[in-house]
């Protein structure tokens, strides 16, 4: 093995000792394990610390100086931030501070809920309809079909059905995002189909799901996970709007967008009620997004190389 | 000039030359003048007076339909279409003759037979009208302004009952649109009144526009709320639906509307530091904020639950949810009448004054038997009323350690779901918020919360034979004393038995820019009178 | 190709019959009840059950359904219980606001999302990139009542330079028809803005990875002919479908824009007419909006065989 040196120190005779060379590669650190993955990809770092934080809010929110957030007193109504009420109150006298972060519960289980029922059930009907030729026309009819139902429509009426509240926002809004992303998956197998790969692949006798699993899979992995965090996002802010019209959670569980949505027709001369989950809401989207790309960068073997 | 009409200005020229044409709006400088952009309470989706009973329907009829009699601002009828009455000795013969000069938007006189048809569709409907319903005799048209309504037995409230403003109110339309089946709508808007209703402008939930009717003749006298002369200072009247109060309040600032029928409170204190506007109480009968318990089935089919209710209730904290800080806006109501009215009473309202008993409460709902079953509490979300009360019902039960099954929807759900018998665990209910106008409550005329009549009574189904006593009492009283005697009983009586819960009496604001004068207190926006300098 | 687009025009029917039923049914099961609203709070049970029949909701789920199905098949989409006009009368009444707001805010989207997204991709890694995303993340999790709001607040009311609501029908001049919509239209335009400028990104970085791309640069073309006439073109499938499936979001986006500036459009009347429980103009909507949906489905998987020719049918 040759080695290149720039010791000046005795060599025994008869060893071959290359001359030096100057570095031209400098020694490229390999980072491993999932420490060095972090330190590679920042972007996924950030991101999901910043919704790790997030989350632990919402998991830990009773230990984090709040009251009750359902706690009325209207004598106290629309005050303005201080050192009582850290983000002021609402219209009703409740501590906007323990609202704002008892509110990450909800607006966080319904973003990651929907992303992962909408982007599985997606995946799952875009796979069938990109592969399965004769089952494509009736899926993607069917998908069409569902999605021209708008989804405050199916929201409203499915709150009229019962009640307001949780389960039935996140039903709603999935039912709504899984037409999106089984048409996303599905165009990416289409233009996948015809490569030269598959092809190789199917005429080397690979049966279809070895092909979806090893093929179409990985690629398909990229642009959805990306989808997914939109849908995470959307979500969240679908039912901000939902609760502007009164079709989202109820108020007794407060989320940021029913917080919003009551404090909307004030917010000209009360805006800390709107701006404070807004705010959170914001850097929420943020995180997942920052999440979505640094992962999508990470996972695409062609853009290892990072940026 | 502001910037705004600057930039109009240079964007015209600079579109003239792309367009080729006028960019301004078809109105001139000066048709704008005589233009009044006024925004509604809620959306006009509808625009039968009688088939529709909403508010904003009613305020909007009162403007294209004349009525017989008119209420005044003293509470009094006062004759309107009537040239004169007369009543039989007996008092079972009404014969009324018409003012001459009266005319439909279609140029067609106004006749008894027109009269005649559009008393009969309007009786069908109102709560006073079906009385007269059932002691008629007979209701004809005599001559062309001669018409004859004679009954079974007296009527001594039959003035009041043609010049009340609640809804359905007894507007004159013409006998063809007036035989239409009262459960049905009517198909065209041919009025009586001083504005023509601009059908082929309107656009449901959004715009209604409305035009002077050049051949209405006013009466000489002044206006009075619903009495006196209508005279229209304005061509035209816009109604502009914007639903959303933050637009609201920045449109009226920027000079887009010129009258708001109802700010929110919260938005008050900054019109009223803007110089432009003018903000005052639009209707000193103001409203009156209620829940109603269901009395057909546990736990408030005992009378000591509903007390208990009622002994931790705060009329404060209801009315702080509903109006806000300005305590001008809201006074406590130990009963179910009007403040400031002739029959207002607190008689037996001890149970909503003092320091609320927590402690007295719960005892007294032990006492009913009740053992944590759950509460069904339907809250309509859309409304911002019955949202705010719902809200603080939620939280005064759970104080109250009962179990709360709050059910958020919609007033559309709320409409239609409190219409149910059946018990609670089976799409029925226990308690809904609502509120009534002041206008309706001065009374037991057209008040239908307050009867007690069990199967008969509105949703919550209470019983009280004691209230029913008094209502007939008033209206067989023959002197305003006897009135209030009676009207203190039934109040005391109510509460006794809960008819319903009132959380207090509040008043609303409107607001206006100051180039509009002649705005006047009332239970309805009223437009005559009403002047706009450019 | 002609062959195929028939066929899914003609695929279109039992589509919109399944949206239909379903809604339909929909409707049927769920409780609140149109007759109930128009009676008013001071109405009687019984006075409810008249007002129902004159409406003929009293009449078994089939023959309402088959009586609605016909009128359909004849161009008429039933009369509003509330306003006792056509739905289609309606419909045309609000079609021109929410179809101006919509249209314009798709332009404003394309005209600035698209190069703003090649700029980020062109440049991936560098500020100008972090920059652009920064603001298209930021740009994206705003509620669009927010973004309304501040609008209206800076430029209508505190500049004065738009009015704060309202619409202008084109027929009335250019620039008052604009000037109501300008602020809608960047609300709305925001959030989709945003998510094109980053699915143009991720979709243009994948394609500039490519070998043609580094041919395409090793052969000497300029960087603008690469990006726009190699590299977008190959990158457009998964634009064209975030486009086409943003539509939808621009509809829900216009029911918020709409109620926050006052814009008298098809969003209003969908939400006034849900919560009023008045079925025909309901049912007159969705049935429009999933005819609009077909529509733009079909023209963008038209759009993806003229962009990439590897696709056919």
């Amino acid at each position: 093995m040759t080695v290149s040196t720039t010791s000046t120190a005795l060599v025994p005779p008869g060893l071959v000792v290359a001359p030096h060379l100057p570095d031209l590669l400098l020694p490229v650190a390999i980072r491993r394990g999932v420490l060095g993955f972090l330190r590679n990809h920042p972007t996924v770092a950030i991101g999901g610390a910043l919704l790790l934080c997030l989350v632990l809010v919402g998991i830990f929110a009773p230990f984090l100086g709040t009251v009750d957030p359902t706690a009325l007193a209207p004598a106290k109504r629309t005050r303005a931030p201080s050192a009582d009420f850290w983000f002021g109150t609402d219209m009703l006298g409740r501590d906007i501070y323990s609202r704002v972060l008892y509110g990450a519960r909800v607006s966080l289980t319904v973003g990651l809920s929907v992303a992962a029922l909408a982007s599985l059930a997606g995946l799952a009907i875009g796979l069938v309809s990109g592969f399965v030729r004769w089952a494509d026309g009736i899926v993607m009819r069917f998908m069409d079909g569902l999605m021209s139902i708008p989804p405050i429509l199916l929201a409203v009426a499915l709150m009229a059905l019962t009640r307001g509240s949780v389960g039935n926002v996140i039903l709603a809004i999935t039912v709504a995002e899984i037409p999106r992303v089984s048409r996303l998956v599905r165009s990416v197998v289409l233009s996948l189909r015809e490569q030269p790969y598959v092809d190789a692949a199917v005429a080397s006798g690979t049966r279809t799901p070895m092909i979806i699993l090893r093929h179409i899979l990985p690629n398909t992995l990229a642009p959805m996970l990306v989808q997914a965090t939109y849908i995470c996002a959307s979500a969240m802010i679908v039912e901000s709007i939902l609760s502007f019209i009164g079709a989202g959670t109820p108020p007794t569980i407060p989320s940021w967008g029913n917080i919003m949505a009551e404090g909307r027709a004030l917010w000209q001369v009360k805006p800390y009620i709107v701006f404070f989950p807004a705010a959170f809401l914001s850097v929420t989207v943020l995180a997942v997004n920052l999440l979505g790309d640094g992962l999508r960068d990470a996972l695409d073997p062609r853009m290892a190389k990072g940026l | 000039m502001d910037r705004r009409t600057v930039l109009k200005g240079l964007a015209g020229a600079g579109s003239l030359a792309v367009t080729g044409g006028l960019s301004m709006p078809a109105l001139s400088q000066g048709a704008a003048a005589r233009t009044l952009r006024f925004v509604p309470q809620a959306n006009l989706a509808n625009f039968d007076p009688v088939w529709g009973t909403q508010y904003v329907v009613r305020n909007a009829a009162a403007l294209v339909w004349d009525t017989l009699y008119g209420i005044d601002a003293t509470l009094q009828p006062q004759r309107q279409m009537v040239l004169s009455e007369e009543v039989s000795d007996d008092g079972l013969i009404w014969t009324f003759r018409l003012r001459p000069g009266l005319k439909f938007h279609d140029g067609e006189p106004v006749l008894s037979k027109d009269v005649v048809a559009s008393l009969a569709r309007w009786s069908a409907r109102d709560p006073m009208g079906l009385m007269l319903r059932a002691i008629q005799n007979e209701l004809t048209a005599v001559d062309d302004k001669t018409f004859k309504w004679s009954l079974k037995a007296p009527y001594p409230k039959m003035l009041l009952a043609l010049a009340k403003n609640n809804s359905p109110c007894s507007f004159i339309m013409p006998e063809r649109i007036a035989q239409t089946d009262p459960f049905k709508q009517i198909p065209d808007y041919i009025g009586s009144g001083p504005m023509k209703f601009a059908k082929s402008e309107w656009v449901p939930g959004a715009k209604a526009v409305f035009e002077k009717f050049t051949d209405y003749t006013p009466r000489q006298e002044k206006a009075s709320w619903l009495a006196g002369g209508k005279q229209m200072l304005v061509d035209r009247v816009e109604w502009v639906v914007i639903p959303d109060p933050a637009t609201a309040a920045a449109a009226l600032q920027n000079g887009e509307v010129d009258w708001w029928e109802s700010p929110i409170p919260d938005l008050v204190p900054t019109l009223k530091k803007n110089r432009n506007i003018g903000v005052d109480i639009a209707d000193p009968l103001g409203n009156i904020g209620a829940f109603r318990m269901n009395h057909l089935h546990p736990p408030f089919n005992d009378v000591k639950a509903r007390r208990a209710v009622l002994m931790a209730l705060s009329q404060e904290d209801y009315m702080r949810a509903v109006v806000g800080d300005d305590t001008a806006l809201w006074k406590p109501l130990p009963g179910f009448f009007t403040p400031d009215t002739p029959l207002y009473t607190e008689e037996g309202g001890e149970i909503l004054k003092g320091k609320r008993d927590f402690d007295a409460a719960k005892k007294l709902l032990a006492e009913s038997g009740y053992s944590g079953q759950p509460v069904t509490c339907i809250v309509a979300q859309d409304q911002p009323i019955t949202k705010a009360q719902g809200d603080v019902t939620a939280d005064l039960l759970k104080r109250l350690g009962m179990n709360v099954d709050f059910v958020a929807t919609d007033w559309g759900t709320v409409g239609s779901r409190r219409a149910q018998k059946t018990p609670p665990g089976q799409g029925g209910w226990q308690m809904f918020h609502s509120w009534h106008a002041g206008a309706d409550c001065i009374n037991p005329a057209a008040y239908t919360a307050i009867r007690a009549n069990g199967d008969k009574a509105w949703f919550g189904w209470p019983t009280s034979p004691a209230v029913e006593k008094e209502v007939t009492n008033w209206f067989d009283a023959k002197s305003l004393d006897d009135e209030k005697a009676a009207v203190g009983r039934l109040n005391r009586a109510a509460l006794e038995d809960v008819v319903y819960a009132p959380t207090g009496f509040f008043l609303t604001y409107t607001a206006w820019r100051k180039n509009i004068a002649g705005i006047a207190k009332g239970p309805l926006p009223f437009f005559w009178g009403v002047s706009k300098t450019a | 190709m002609v062959s195929y687009i028939l066929r899914r025009v003609l695929s279109t029917v039992p589509v919109m019959a399944i949206v239909a039923l379903f809604v339909f049914s929909l409707l049927y099961i769920a409780p609140g009840d149109p007759a109930a609203v128009i009676a008013g709070d001071q109405a009687s049970p019984a006075d409810v059950e008249r007002i129902r029949e004159g409406l003929g909701l009293d009449r078994p789920f089939l023959v309402q359904f088959g009586t609605w199905l016909w009128r359909i098949l004849h161009g008429d989409l039933g009369t509003s219980i509330f306003t006792n006009l056509p739905v289609s009368a309606l419909i045309a009444q609000r079609i021109e606001p929410t179809l101006s707001l919509m249209v314009l805010t798709l332009v404003l989207t394309i005209l600035v999302a698209v190069p703003l997204g090649v700029v980020a991709a062109w440049k991936a890694g560098s500020w100008v990139d972090r920059t652009i995303m920064a603001f298209a993340v930021f740009a994206f999790s705003l509620p669009v009542f927010v973004v309304g709001y501040v609008l209206a607040y800076v430029f209508a009311l505190q500049l004065d330079w738009l009015p704060v609501q309202g619409y202008t029908p084109l027929a009335e001049g250019f620039w008052p028809w604009l000037q109501n919509l300008i602020l809608p239209a960047l609300a709305l335009g925001c959030v989709y803005i945003a998510l094109i400028a980053r699915i143009t990104r991720a979709s243009m970085l994948e394609v500039l990875q490519q070998d043609y791309i580094r041919t395409a640069r090793a052969k000497g073309l300029d960087q603008r002919s690469i990006l726009f006439v190699h590299a977008l073109k190959n990158a457009a499938v998964p634009i064209i479908t975030v486009i086409g499936i943003g539509v939808a979001l621009l509809i829900g986006g216009a029911v918020v824009t709409e109620s926050v500036f006052a814009i008298p459009g098809l969003g209003r009347l969908t939400i006034d007419a849900i919560l009023r429980r008045d079925y025909p103009v309901i049912q007159g909507i969705v049935l429009m909006f999933s005819f609009l949906y077909v529509l733009v489905n079909l023209m963008v998987d038209v759009t993806y065989t003229l962009v990439d020719p590897r696709i056919r049918y």
